[in-house]
């Protein structure tokens, strides 16, 4: 065989390998992380909203800036607009939590401080601002007076993990409503929950089920970061950091518990369950029919137990159920090798050896890594899409998350509940990504998306610059935004 | 052609090859707030625009990159989104005919083929 046949037979062979690998392996393993985050800001952060896009008929303002971490807003009787201030950020930066009251020049006067964060989320009812906050080192349902006086009216919560107590929202029976986050992100305390900066303060800490569950016995063998030796420790799910599990060990339920939908009567007691085995319930909405709606922020890939390629899941909550945490994504079994492993990791195996129920099946599926957080349905004709949930998305925590082909996120987006139909309705001008990554001055990280009492306009909180590196993330003070979006022109769209 | 410039065409195929898989990371936004949203003229390509959306857009959403590459730029006939679609390809799960069926396939195809114009 002559040396040019040999290359080309060499070069054949070459293509058909990497056509099977391409084929087994795809791109994934090969492309770098692109988040959202992983850009620099030198700041100061301007917002124009003349760099942001919503569909014809409408327009956009920009309504306060220079806010520190704002992660809600919400409206007294005469419309006044009053945001929060989480007093935390995810990167260890601890504020003051704050509740604002905004101005129509966009000035800002502080209504009540708190002593410890984050505060989550807000909703006003005669009178009393309610919120999703903290009391102590726990999660609590706080109330504020307007003249600032802070009470707790539940405390207690296990908030002292990755996610906390989010969305208070009143419901229209006169309760509380609010999620409340796990601990972890897929059961099982690791060196993640190290990284985030909780294990140190609370090392005993761990997830608990609302209801007995009962464990296959998995265990994961991860190095201690909490001693200077250099040693291994095994933790199994729903046990503290160190502790193994053991083949049908029973999991008591309590309640306060983890990843579940609670409320409460505005005077306090006793919470009651409203749904559970979520993971971060952060958004909550009552839908025009007075049918309860959450979205909840699915798993990311990291810690001893990663999952990957699962978005967030918008629910319409069904009272008593379980949706699915640790074992499930929606209505699909993590350990679906196709569906939930890929090249470089396998599909998770499962926690539980019997599962508490059937996860429903959820109402819209939105991106991997979204962050799909605040969120409230539309009512108003003036304003247009009656019946529509408008779910603002924060943006991929990319590559601490995983790992993202580009940024995620990042924008306001309008899903029908009834066809899970997602469509986007308030992005950058330039929506590759943050604008931050892409150097404008449109949206960085929106949180929450509400309407005022008489649906005519949309607010949008955008919590402001927080960049990510393989270190974590890096929030900047200073950077949050309030935007408003209205039909142009006073008139419907 | 020599068979070393065969060969170097090859190689040049490659090289592209993969720099359109890469550049598939960057692909075209499409939607309304920009005034770009498919204009969906069928009822297989609504139908679709759901199917998509519930299957599909976790991962390319509105057939952009997200945690994945985007579709919505790449040159590839209806045949062969089917084919990757029942077959999976990477980390690309395979749907089956159980969970998308053939006609919910046809739909989706419809829809992408309108997201690409």
């Amino acid at each position: 065989m002559s040396r040019g046949a040999r290359v080309v037979l060499i070069l054949v062979a070459l293509v058909a390998v990497a056509a099977v690998l391409f084929w087994r392996y795809g791109a994934f393993p090969l492309l770098p992380s692109r988040g959202g985050g992983q850009t620099e800001f030198e700041g100061p952060r301007v917002a124009d909203a003349a760099d942001v896009a919503v569909p014809a008929g409408y327009e956009v303002e920009v309504v306060a800036e220079g806010l520190t971490f704002p992660t809600d807003v919400t409206f007294d009787e005469q419309g006044n607009v009053y945001v929060l201030e989480a007093g935390y950020s995810y990167g260890e930066v601890f504020t003051v939590p704050r509740l604002l009251r905004v101005s129509a020049d966009g000035g800002k006067d502080v209504v009540a401080e708190g002593e410890s964060g984050p505060w989550n989320g807000v909703a006003y009812s005669d009178g009393s601002f309610y919120v999703a906050g903290k009391d102590g080192d726990f999660g609590a349902i706080l109330r504020v007076t307007t003249t600032g006086e802070v009470t707790t009216v539940l405390g207690g919560l296990p908030s002292l993990g990755d996610h906390h107590t989010n969305a208070a929202t009143m419901g229209p029976d006169g309760q509380i409503y609010f999620g409340q986050g796990t601990a972890t992100n897929a059961g099982v305390v690791g060196t993640d929950n190290h990284a985030f900066g909780w294990l140190e303060r609370h090392p005993d800490f761990h997830d608990v089920p609302c209801d007995d569950v009962t464990l296959a016995g998995l265990n994961y063998q991860t190095e201690n970061p909490l001693t200077d030796a250099d040693d291994n420790v095994t933790t199994g799910a729903y046990r503290p950091f160190g502790t193994a599990s053991t083949s049908d060990q029973v999991i008591s339920g309590a309640m306060p518990c983890n990843g579940a939908i609670m409320r409460i009567e505005p005077e306090g007691g006793e919470p009651e369950l409203v749904a559970w085995g979520f993971r971060n319930p952060y958004g909550l909405a009552f839908a025009p029919t007075g049918e309860l709606y959450v979205v909840n922020n699915s798993y990311d890939e990291r810690g001893s137990r990663p999952v990957y390629g699962t978005g967030d899941l918008l629910y319409r909550v069904e009272e008593g159920a379980w949706y699915g945490w640790p074992d499930f994504h929606g209505d699909l079994q993590l350990d679906d090798e196709d569906r939930f492993g890929h090249a470089t990791a396998p599909a998770p195996e499962t926690l539980l050896s019997r599962h508490p129920g059937s996860p429903p099946a959820p109402a819209a599926v939105l991106t991997v890594h979204s962050s799909s957080n605040g969120m409230s349905f539309s009512t108003s004709e003036a304003f247009g899409h009656v019946g529509a949930v408008f779910i603002a998305q924060l943006g991929d925590m990319a590559p601490q998350v995983g790992k993202v082909a580009m940024p995620a996120g990042f924008k306001v987006v309008r899903v029908d509940p009834d066809t899970g139909v997602v469509i986007d309705f308030m992005v950058n001008r330039d929506p590759s990504g943050p604008a931050s990554y892409t150097g404008t001055a449109g949206l960085e990280r929106p949180i929450s998306a509400k309407f005022s009492p008489d649906g005519s306009e949309l607010c949008v909180v955008d919590f402001g610059v927080m960049t990510m590196s393989e270190q974590g993330p890096a929030p900047r003070e200073g950077t949050g935004v309030v935007w408003r979006v209205v039909p142009a022109g006073g008139g419907a769209p | 052609m020599s068979r070393r410039r065969a060969g170097q065409r090859t190689a040049s195929a490659l090289v592209a090859a993969t720099a359109l898989v890469l550049a598939g990371c960057g692909s075209p936004y499409r939607g309304e707030p920009l005034g770009t949203a498919p204009a969906l003229d069928t009822q297989a390509q609504v139908d679709g625009r759901a199917l998509f959306d519930r299957y599909c857009s976790e991962c390319h959403p509105g057939g952009a990159a997200g945690l994945a590459p985007g579709i919505n730029n790449k040159p590839l006939p209806g045949w062969l989104v089917r084919a990757q679609v029942r077959l999976g390809m990477g980390a690309m799960p395979p749907f089956s005919r159980e969970t998308i069926s053939a006609v919910e396939l046809d739909a989706i195809v419809a829809y992408v083929l309108e997201l690409k114009k």
